[in-house]
């Protein structure tokens, strides 16, 4: 029953920072989750504090209700890792008896793979409701959950046919690593990305490359997201050596940066090789305009427009990159939204038993986005956007979207 | 426009990064978490013992300004002090912060002691203690932290700082934050009382049970975000309330936290929070940049001044090895107080522990000094609880010593770099 990354769980890492908990409860107060149910009892009590009593076995199950946002490490002042001791503590109690449901949705680049060819029959079938009625009952994702949206093509078929950049390649190449939905669902994202790299001045190199295993990690199917996670990291190095990796998928850019190796024990140079060069669009754009190299000739956007970083980017530890390029644009007003998780999580509130939990994570957020700008909301992931613009009903796009237009590309 | 790094997000680092930042420069803030800003008690502490107990602050310290040149109120002086509280009372207004400079509010604690503080949340004032005062001490049977019985026992026995004594009595009610919890937090109650409906159905219980001429001690959960909470309550119940700070997750300091921090975010504070600041790069003597362990990899903020506002041993910002050796945990500082024979004695309620004045030392300026009163380097200023030469907790002035040098230090960065 125990596999490689299961032993590793709840020991070494993360199990040594334990003892700089002080119980100062800081992290309760930032829990997203436990604020709105009592079927959590919080970041401190379900990590820090019965983390000293597991010996394998789980001494509480309401830790499965944690959504791993990670806002409690990040608000730890004693650099306790609080989330990641939670999700490989949660990773074995559901060891063996791991749901149907949790492998399936796991399964990402299947998905993508397999709904592109037939776009508007899969989407037909995710918006109708007895279907999804079926699904919940029979598979345990809630019918009302917000699901990608299957598109015609993909970025690699978008690659194939598209004309050669006009543009000369000025600053050298640069890699891109768009994951699954980047590359089968926010296609859009992962071109605009690509166009405005090359406006930059970049050779923007897109090699062959499968899914990071986040969504699967976060399941706790370690073995399997340890070996997807390994797997792309080869795909990226086939790019190029000590070339910089671009990618506009925040949370998988976290996986490769940090969680793999934090929370499944991934070590491995190849990781190493990858986590260190690997950099969030946004983030990549504010770190040319601090070292001077960022163009900002952009054209005026009059709009007052909400932006909500996502949990899985600001747990990187890198502030929030997206507002401080977003104040380039002139004519621009960018309101933070506040929130700390927009209550999806990844795969969590897809679950008929946490959906409920999930739309109260996210209520305030939805009310802020509807009350700053009923057309148009910015967030940097994807399963986040699809549950704001389900949950609000605001169109919600990438923050490069935005550059791309003030670049005069669209 | 010139650029600032301020590294740590309690009191002092909030407060210089907002100042900075709307004195013009480009500030970008490093923190590890959230500060320590959220644990205190949601009022401002300048000076309470000397070991006597103080009545006017601000008096006080200008003679400990001039009477110990170690004191940290010697290099900030009571002008310093006088404006960091002007400071950020005017940015988070009386709705949070009330009071002055020359009095100490004397306000009941969690265990039923009297606490000199200076600046207060406007709903503690009518727990301020005078002689004869009627107090019904009421607590929620669901909230562990708060015990009225030892509140209103305590207080009962006590004679108050001006003489005289209070009449008070003590009762529990049992009204639920939230179905099914029989243990809920101060967290989980205060955000209850955000809810102008349970703030009703809260006053409906509890009012039967006051009589004539009582005012009525609350724990402090009355609105985590709405702060007229507490005044509704008082209006609702027909009777003064006031409430009393509890251990953390504090309410009061949540407040102060979150209104600070969206002062220093809309100032156009850059923050970056999450990430440790490890190491740093200098140049002829100045400090060039400071690198934080983030995720992926190391990244370095360059930037023309820094200013180190990171705490003490608390945050780790000081440390002592096994060996009894203690060091400044970032730029490796000189630190004053380390003569003072052992740092550490074994009569632990007895003398000061002579480790907690370790510090590093500053100048007028809020420049980090050496053992010889030379600047260590020409763009490195220090703020808080950093600076040494006072046991902050026993003198109640770690929220003055902030304040002070986190005013005077952004001053000195703006006009250094203007």
């Amino acid at each position: 029953m125990t596999t490689k990354g299961l032993e590793f769980a709840g020991h070494e890492l993360s199990r040594a920072t334990l003892d700089a908990c002080v119980k100062c409860t800081i992290c309760e107060t930032a829990c997203p989750v436990s604020a709105v149910t009592p079927l959590f009892s919080g970041p401190k009590f379900v990590g820090p504090q019965a983390e000293r009593f597991r010996n394998g076995e789980s001494v509480d199950h309401s830790l499965d209700y944690c959504s791993s946002c990670g806002a409690c490490t990040l608000a730890c002042p004693q650099g306790v890792q609080i989330a990641e001791l939670n999700s490989q503590a949660r990773a074995v109690m559901k060891a063996d008896h791991m749901p149907v449901r949790d492998q399936l949705i796991t399964r990402t680049t299947l998905m993508g793979m397999m709904m592109t060819p037939v776009a508007p029959l899969a989407n037909a079938a995710l918006h109708n409701k007895p279907i999804r009625a079926i699904v919940e009952k029979v598979i345990g994702i809630h019918r009302d959950a917000p699901m990608p949206p299957a598109q015609t093509q993909t970025l690699q078929g978008w690659l194939k046919k598209r004309k050669a950049p006009t543009r000369k390649a000025t600053r050298g190449p640069v890699v891109f690593f768009h994951g699954c939905a980047g590359g089968y669902f926010e296609v859009e994202t992962s071109k605009k990305s690509i166009e405005v790299l090359e406006y930059l001045g970049y050779e923007v190199i897109v090699p062959k490359q499968g899914c990071c295993g986040l969504a699967q990690q976060s399941n706790g199917l370690f073995d399997q997201a340890s070996a997807a996670v390994l797997k792309l990291c080869d795909e990226l190095r086939s790019g190029g050596k000590d070339l910089t990796i671009i990618s506009s998928s925040g949370s998988c850019t976290g996986m490769l940066k940090h969680e793999a190796h934090e929370i499944m024990g991934v070590s491995d140079d190849r990781l190493k090789d990858v986590g260190t060069r690997i950099r969030d669009m946004m983030e990549f754009l504010l770190d040319l305009h601090d070292a001077g190299e960022l163009p900002t000739d952009f054209q005026a956007i009059d709009m007052t427009v909400p932006y909500h970083a996502p949990c899985q980017l600001k747990s990187q530890g890198m502030g929030q990159p997206a507002v401080e390029v977003l104040k380039l644009i002139p004519g621009l007003t960018v309101v933070e939204s506040g929130a700390v998780c927009c209550g999806i999580a990844g795969t969590y509130g897809l679950k008929k038993e946490k959906y409920e939990v999930a739309q109260a994570v996210g209520k305030p957020l939805f009310d802020m986005v509807k009350r700053t700008n009923p057309d148009l909301a910015l967030c940097d992931t994807e399963t986040c956007r699809w549950q704001i613009e389900q949950s609000s009903g605001v169109k919600t796009e990438h923050p490069v979207w935005m550059v791309h237009r003030a670049y005069g590309l669209s | 426009m010139s650029r600032v790094v301020v590294i740590g997000a309690g009191l002092a680092g909030l407060t210089a990064a907002t100042r900075l930042a709307a004195g013009g420069a480009s500030v970008t803030l490093l923190s590890k978490g959230i500060g320590g800003l959220q644990l205190g008690q949601g009022t401002i502490d300048v000076l309470g013992y000397t070991p006597d107990r103080v009545t006017n602050p601000v008096l006080t310290l200008a003679a400990i300004a001039s009477s110990r040149p170690e004191h940290p109120y010697a290099a900030i002086g009571a002008a310093g002090v006088h404006a960091g509280i002007e400071y950020l009372k005017g940015l988070l207004g009386p709705e949070l912060l009330v009071g002055d400079a020359e009095t100490n509010y004397q306000l009941p604690t969690a265990v039923g002691a009297i606490r000199p503080t200076c600046l207060v949340s406007p709903s503690m004032v009518a727990g301020h203690l005078k002689a004869d005062a009627k107090l019904v001490i009421v607590g929620l049977r669901r909230l562990k932290d708060f015990q009225p019985k030892l509140v209103a026992q305590n207080l009962a026995r006590t004679t108050l700082p001006d003489g005289g004594n209070v009449t008070v009595r003590y009762l529990s009610i049992d009204v639920p934050a939230r179905d099914g919890e029989v243990d809920s937090s101060g967290l989980t109650y205060a955000r209850a009382f955000d809810d102008p409906a349970f703030r009703v159905g809260f006053a409906d219980t509890l009012r039967p049970l006051l009589a004539e001429g009582e005012t009525v001690g609350l724990p402090a959960v009355l609105g985590l975000k709405d702060l007229t909470a507490w005044s509704d309550v008082a209006d609702k119940l027909g009777h003064p309330v006031f409430e009393i700070p509890l251990p953390p997750p504090s309410v009061p300091g949540m407040r102060l936290n979150a209104a600070l921090l969206a002062k220093a975010r809309a100032a156009g504070v850059r923050l970056v929070p999450g990430s440790r600041t490890v190491a740093f790069r200098a140049s002829d003597g100045a400090i060039v940049g400071v690198t934080i362990e983030t995720a992926g990899a190391p990244r370095e903020f360059t930037a023309d001044a820094f200013l180190l506002a990171a705490g003490g041993f608390e945050s780790g910002a000081l440390e002592m090895d096994s060996h009894g050796a203690v060091s400044e945990t970032l730029f490796g500082l000189p630190l004053a107080g380390l003569d003072a024979g052992p740092l550490v004695h074994g009569d632990y309620w007895g003398a000061e522990q002579p480790l907690f004045k370790v510090g590093v030392r500053v100048a007028g300026d809020m420049r980090v000094l050496d053992g010889a009163g030379a600047i260590v380097h020409p763009n490195l200023y220090a703020a808080g609880g950093i600076i040494g030469g006072s046991s902050r907790w026993a003198e109640k002035s770690g929220d003055g010593i902030a304040l002070g040098s986190a005013v005077l230090a952004a001053d000195s960065i703006l006009k250094e770099l203007a």
